[in-house]
């Protein structure tokens, strides 16, 4: 069942459309919020000068990443893949969504019920289930891609 | 134990299988289907996963010195099993319905969905347990 023809479709994997696809979301969704504090710091001649680990210290990447996963699970909806491989993608990418999300969550309510909160413990939390997210989305892209030239063949 | 511990593993793992797709596109995804039809991929996804988790698991209650579970160890070494063992059930189903069909270039589809079907059982399969850890302890803990 070694699939016909594969060598075709795979050929031109330079061409690689979701490289960019997820270039957007690391730089709409990360270094733009980011670059837009140094911005309002420059024009308010503020010394403010965060890092990137300061503006998501509450665990906002989270929320990237729900968005993210939101985007990808649109997408395997609209693929051609059996509704059963639809069905564990979107409810995994749901469930990591969930969880990314889930630490901003945590960190909000910790901090307004003045319960201990570790901006350190949100922020690896959220960085490390934010990478997660963004390399299953990446991974789900190429599979999709690859099956979409499947399809069209 | 924090789902973020296992999380950075798992990307890993993910990025991984990504790249391995992208740079050999051809004999990558070839492996992996010839495996599933001599039965071998299971056993081989099971040992891996099992192996991974207990890994991590060990290496998380090292570096915070505390002892490991029983029960926890119990459920990363079964859930991957029932897991990977359940979900192979309902990619044969997939299949045979797929090959009933009667769409072009059926034979390449099902290797897709053989290829998309193994990458996400792999990952579902190390991320499950700990998420029920996860969850049991929240539980069992309202404040952790």
């Amino acid at each position: 069942m070694v699939a016909l023809g594969i060598d075709e479709l795979t050929a031109d994997w330079a061409s690689a459309k979701w490289l960019l696809w997820i270039g957007l979301y690391l730089s709409l969704g990360i270094v733009v919020p980011w670059a837009m504090t140094r911005a309002w710091a420059h024009q308010h001649h503020s010394p403010l000068r965060p890092r990137l680990r300061q503006v998501f210290q509450n665990g906002e990447l989270g929320l990237v990443s729900l968005m993210l996963a939101i985007s990808v699970i649109w997408d395997l909806q609209k693929s051609q893949y059996t509704s059963f491989t639809i069905a564990l993608g979107s409810v995994f990418l749901a469930m990591t969504g969930i969880m990314a999300g889930a630490v901003w969550i945590e960190s909000y309510c910790r901090r307004s019920t003045g319960t201990r909160f570790r901006p350190d413990r949100a922020w690896r939390d959220s960085r490390n289930l934010t990478l997660l997210v963004f390399s299953l989305a990446i991974v789900t892209e190429i599979l999709l891609d690859r099956f979409a030239k499947v399809t069209a063949l | 134990m924090r789902l973020a511990d296992p999380a950075a593993t798992l990307a890993c793992v993910s990025l991984i299988f990504g790249l391995l797709l992208v740079v050999f596109p051809v004999s990558f995804p070839r492996m992996i289907v010839q495996n599933w039809q001599n039965a071998r991929l299971t056993p081989i996804m099971i040992l891996f996963t099992v192996s991974l988790n207990l890994g991590l698991y060990l290496g998380v209650a090292h570096q915070r010195s505390s002892r490991p579970g029983i029960l926890a160890s119990a459920c990363l070494g079964s859930v991957p099993v029932f897991l990977l063992a359940g979900l192979n059930f309902l990619l044969q189903a997939t299949i045979a319905h797929t090959l009933s069909l009667d769409i072009p270039n059926a034979f390449a589809r099902v290797d897709e969905e053989i290829i998309a079907h193994t990458y996400f059982a792999l990952i579902a399969s190390m991320f499950g347990p700990f998420l029920l850890i996860r969850l049991g302890q929240q539980f069992r803990n309202t404040n952790p």
